[in-house]
């Protein structure tokens, strides 16, 4: 029988960049938060310094700071006639655990959808016919660009994002991204310095008509106090961002920007190294009592609560659902419910640029979002009329690290080992860039999220279950981005060879082994129809209004972007919507 | 001291590597005989060859060292005596099933019985690695690395393959501290100056920037790395029977 | 305040400068040329002592003569020994840091930076301003090239509890008041991240403790992006105080590394 703990107002499932900011949003409304997180506290000043962080097999190849597969994983297969087996280690995508979650070892790549992309179903129906979404289930987000814009300004205010505008308030800015929406205001921060291969990408580009501008970036470029009070520094360019946490309180991370002005607040109180097994229900199924989790000593609690925030990793939020009964799982026969339903991925391919010794790309400085960007091939950029697919993603000469156990270019025809390959790794080190095509995923019926018949995690519950391929569209949007980034690459100066590699390749099946992003989306999407939405367009779920959701599991589908800036305008969405009106009047705020 | 007999069978590697060039190899295989009680944390004499000699033909000595010389061996046996060897990280309840590339690891084994009992069925008629000549061996690890013609029972040979392959480059690349990377061989290779990073006034310009590599436990002054590594290796690890 | 502390630090040096220039005449502890240009030879040293050209003898002697008084322009006013020692290290006043085997860029930008007025000081603004471009690169390869030596007189005294706060502040900093642990740009101990992270172990207590306070008040603020400012405004008194006692007590062992015959440990060769 677990141990019944006092009642509080919200209990926050995960302590990483959604459950802090909702700790922080409403603790500051007056509401009690217990926070509960699985794993340890840490701190960038006491747990990220140089140079013990900066340790490649630790942090990048052991994944230190990630989920530990004995304890949590899921099984994988690429279609439903085979038999799922577990991710037994960590490989195409790195969940965090512990204080920060996730937030403290992304990259800092900080994107806004387009407008377009959060009416996805609508516009391109509109500009193409329905008839180019068939066998697709892309649909709407439910909320347009406007109405998302102030918390998207918010989040780069609590980031001191750093980038050039392309739209200030509908004018179009030089040198920013012309496609972008609107920004009610500029950048905190101007850009960071571009590197050799980044000034390359940056002329060439331009001379071919496209439109560079710098990646829009959570590595900080000058001090800044961010929109809380938090004190951010100045970037280093240290080359460890990825995978590591950040010593120089220069890349935006939920413990600097959020946990220190949070932590001493009246209303919060944060319980580490306790796992949460499930949400708890009322007699009548409408609403949830709480949650029941393992704490540190191994003792099963539960934690009643007046509202329940799920903020966990987007795959164990849709989890969390599954094994606690919330909501109808999707089943891919009947193509009804929608638990699980609307997984998607991000389509990773790439370009790789080899100069001669006279560019000195250095590549050991950099940082996790230091890019070129163009956006010309993103969304719905471009005219897809007579192309067979929907979607794009960003082309991105980045140099994020130069790790050595990891970082082996090597030219086209290289053996993979040996004396050859030795030559070539020493030769083009210093000599060379990838440029990445970062493309968007569509949801389709065969592509979703349930629980494992056969294998259980260390608590005993059945494993999440990933069914994943990657969609026809996708790979035919991977292969044109991916021409176009090639020819790019072939346009540079002082190249000497060029190649590629494309993830989604026709005849590739995805695979869970070499990783490609934390990007996993969807599985609890949200909407504005309760048949195609696990939450209503404010988040709140459809069958049981004291339960929100936050993080990228509500993306209907996954856009070209990086998921982190997306789901926090999301969030504050959402805890706007919770603050100014569901709390004083709890009911569902959406009409089922 | 084990640190001693550590190195003195990678000697008797290189001069296996000599002897291999002419015919009559059998004769290093008897100088080894006497080597297979060493104390390694984990490895026994054998493993160590086999893997030393595959380790060379992936990254062989040119200008900077083999993988051997620059202590993969060494990093290796750590690594498979540690958490990481002992199946940290990695989830191991059954059933197990052959799986497809596409969903990864599916042996019963940890990183270190994968290993130890790959090399025992690889060696298992007493043909050893080290004892062929270099074309051999190149030719050998070829077939391994497309998981050819290897009838391993449960150890999937190009499993076995990936999970050396992997280690040795990390053994050559990773910090010194973990006992390989000796004298920064990987870093100097390269051209990578460290654990110690900061270069905002140097990012955006075009030049070489040929730092003295410095590790996280750089003893200041000189150019290496301080020896933590053997303080790893306790006095009685016990042996995992293959 | 930041009118009144740069006039300070101007009395200072002249107060100072008739002083150290009887200790300038005993040229014994001057390193030999020949030593220097041997040291070149380890590739810490020559990365170090590497601004724009790579040193050759001839510009470390040009360094020496720029360090002894002698420039283009008819000379800086004021030799760089006759503050900062012909070894290089300085003396304990607070305003003349020790500079030998400094970062050489480091250096060279510092000169730069009093040139332009980047990092404000009336003293070497006027010196630097009298040098060549090229002067400023010779003499900051020379004091970058020389080895480090002993000192014994580089802390003040100091509570043992202050000091191990110092200690912690050095190597893991403080979450409590986001302040970053030094040693994250600093070099392990403290002993600088050449070319653009001056060292700090050995350095004066006094000068480390003043350039904090002057980055906290923002009268310098010539770092990439100013990060030690940001650092700085975060630290009390008692923290600049008690990490400055801590890295001047700190054996800065960078001699300018050790020769090696092989370049590797070949077990193989052996």
């Amino acid at each position: 029988m677990a141990t019944q703990l006092p009642k509080t107002d919200v209990v926050i499932v995960g302590a990483g960049w959604t459950g802090l900011a909702a700790a922080k949003e409403l603790a500051d409304a007056g509401q009690r938060c217990v926070v509960i997180e699985r794993g340890d506290w840490r701190h960038d000043a006491s747990n990220f310094g140089a140079p013990e962080e900066h340790d490649e097999l630790k942090y990048a190849r052991r994944k230190e700071h990630m989920i530990d597969t004995p304890t949590k994983t899921l099984s994988f297969r690429n279609n439903a006639d085979q038999t799922a087996l577990p991710m037994r280690r960590l490989g195409s995508f790195l969940p965090g655990k512990g204080l920060g979650g996730a937030g403290i070892h992304w990259n800092g790549q900080l994107w806004r959808p387009l407008p377009s992309d959060l009416e996805m179903r609508s516009h391109y129906a509109d500009r193409y016919g329905e008839d180019i979404l068939k066998g697709m289930n892309v649909q709407d987000w439910g909320m347009t660009y406007d109405e998302l814009e102030p918390h998207f300004d918010f989040f780069d205010r609590v980031c001191g994002t750093s980038g050039v505008a392309g739209n200030l308030n509908g004018e179009t800015q030089d040198g920013g991204n012309p496609f972008e929406g609107p920004r009610s205001s500029d950048y905190p921060n101007p850009p960071m310095k571009a590197s050799p291969p980044l000034q390359m990408f940056r002329d060439t580009a331009e001379q071919m008509g496209y439109n560079p501008f710098h990646m829009p970036s959570a590595n900080v470029t000058r001090a800044y106090e961010n929109a809380y009070g938090a004190q951010l520094h100045p970037c280093t360019y240290c080359g460890f961002c990825e995978r590591f946490g950040c010593g120089y309180f220069a890349k935006a991370d939920p413990i600097v920007c959020i946990y220190d002005v949070v932590k001493d607040h009246e209303n919060f109180e944060l319980r580490m190294n306790s796992q949460v097994l499930r949400v708890e229900k009322s007699e009548d199924g409408k609403t949830a009592t709480g949650v029941t989790y393992v704490d540190e000593n191994g003792r099963e609690v539960f934690q009643p609560a007046d509202t329940v925030c799920l903020n966990a990793y987007a795959l164990w939020n849709v989890h969390l659902m599954l094994v606690s009964g919330l909501g109808t799982p999707y089943d891919p026969e009947t193509g009804e419910g929608t638990v699980g339903r609307n997984y998607a991925y991000q389509t990773i391919a790439a370009a790789s640029v080899f100069f001669d010794e006279n560019v000195w790309s250095n590549p050991f400085m950099g940082a996790g979002a230091l890019g070129m960007t163009i956006d010309d091939f993103n969304g719905d950029n471009f005219d897809h009329s007579d192309l067979g697919f929907v979607g794009g993603g960003y082309i991105s000469a980045n140099q994020t690290n130069g790790r050595p156990i990891n970082y082996h270019p090597t030219p086209p025809d290289t053996p993979k080992w040996g004396a050859e390959w030795k030559q070539a790794v020493r030769e083009n080190y210093l000599h060379h860039v990838g440029i990445v095509c970062h493309g968007s995923s569509v949801a389709v019926p065969q592509n979703y999220l349930d629980l494992d018949p056969t294998y259980k995690d260390a608590y005993g519950q059945p494993l999440l279950r990933m069914t994943f391929d990657f969609p026809e569209n996708d790979r035919k949007m991977s292969a044109y981005v991916l021409s176009k980034a090639e020819e790019i690459a072939r346009n540079m100066d002082n190249v000497r060879a060029v190649s590629t590699v494309n993830r989604a390749a026709e005849g590739e099946k995805y695979s869970i082994v070499p990783y490609q992003t934390t990007h996993n989306t969807g599985g609890a999407v949200i909407g504005s129809d309760p048949k195609t939405s696990v939450v209503n367009r404010y988040g709140q779920m459809w069958d049981h209004h004291n339960v929100f959701v936050f993080g990228a599991c509500l993306f209907p589908q996954n856009l070209g972007y990086n998921p982190t800036g997306p789901l926090m305008g999301l969030a504050y969405w959402t805890l706007d919507h919770m603050k100014n009106d569901y709390l004083q009047n709890p009911r569902p705020l959406m009409d089922a | 001291m084990p640190q001693f007999s550590r190195r003195a069978v990678l000697m008797q590697l290189g001069a296996s590597g000599l002897a291999a060039l002419t015919p009559g190899a059998a004769l290093a295989q008897n100088r080894y005989a006497e080597l297979d009680t060493q104390p390694w944390s984990y490895l026994d004499g054998n493993e160590a060859r086999f893997l030393a000699s595959m380790a060379d033909v992936l990254i062989p000595e040119d200008d900077f060292p083999s993988a051997s010389q620059a202590g993969v061996v060494d990093f290796i046996d750590l690594q498979l005596a540690g958490p990481y060897g002992q199946g940290a990280g990695l989830y191991l309840e059954g059933p197990f099933g052959d799986g497809t590339p596409e969903q990864g690891w599916q042996a019963d084994h940890t990183p270190a019985s994968l290993i130890r009992t790959g090399i025992a069925r690889l060696e298992r008629d007493d043909t050893r690695l080290v004892d062929l000549d270099a074309d051999e061996r190149e030719e050998f690890v070829t077939r391994l690395s497309e998981g050819k013609d290897f009838d391993l029972g449960d150890v999937p040979a190009k499993t076995l393959f990936d999970e050396i392959w992997a280690l040795v480059k990390e053994g050559y690349f990773a910090d010194p501290i973990y006992g390989g990377n000796k004298g920064y061989a990987g870093w100097e290779m390269v051209g990578f100056p460290g654990a110690h990073a900061y270069y905002p006034d140097h990012v955006d310009k075009n030049a070489p920037f040929p730092a003295p590599p410095r590790g996280i436990a750089h003893v200041p002054g000189t150019r290496h790395s301080a020896d933590t590594a053997s303080a790893l290796r306790g006095a009685d690890t016990p042996k995992e029977e293959g | 305040m930041k009118l009144a502390r740069t006039a300070i630090l101007a009395v200072a040096s002249v107060s100072f400068g008739s002083a150290v220039v009887l200790h300038a005449q005993d040229n014994s502890g001057e390193p030999e040329m020949s030593e220097l240009e041997r040291r070149l030879d380890v590739d810490s040293v020559l990365f170090n002592a590497t601004i724009n050209e790579e040193p050759d003898d001839d510009l470390l002697e040009q360094g020496r003569l720029v360090a002894m008084g002698s420039s283009e322009n008819g000379g800086s006013g004021m030799a760089c020994i006759t503050c900062h020692g012909v070894d290089g290290q300085g003396d304990g006043s607070a305003a003349f840091p020790r500079l030998d085997g400094q970062a050489g860029w480091y250096l060279y930008k510092q000169l730069e930076d009093y040139a332009s007025g980047a990092r404000p000081n009336r003293v070497m603004s006027g010196i630097a301003e009298r040098l060549t471009e090229g002067e400023r690169e010779a003499v900051a390869a020379y004091y970058a090239a020389m080895p480090t030596g002993d000192l014994d007189n580089a802390h003040g005294s100091i509570d043992g509890n202050q000091l191990q706060w110092g200690g912690q502040l050095a190597s893991v900093g403080s979450a409590e008041k986001g302040i970053p642990a030094c040693v994250n740009c600093h070099g392990a101990q403290g002993t600088g991240l050449p070319p653009s992270v001056p060292y700090l172990a050995g350095q004066y207590a006094g000068y480390m403790e003043l350039q904090l306070e002057l980055w906290s008040e923002g009268t310098r603020d010539n770092d990439a992006m100013d990060v030690m400012s940001t650092i700085a405004e975060k630290m009390s008194e008692e923290d600049m105080r008690a990490v400055a006692e801590y890295y001047a007590r700190v054996t800065n062992p960078e001699t300018g590394g050790e020769q090696s015959d092989t370049d590797y440990d070949m077990p193989a060769a052996e």
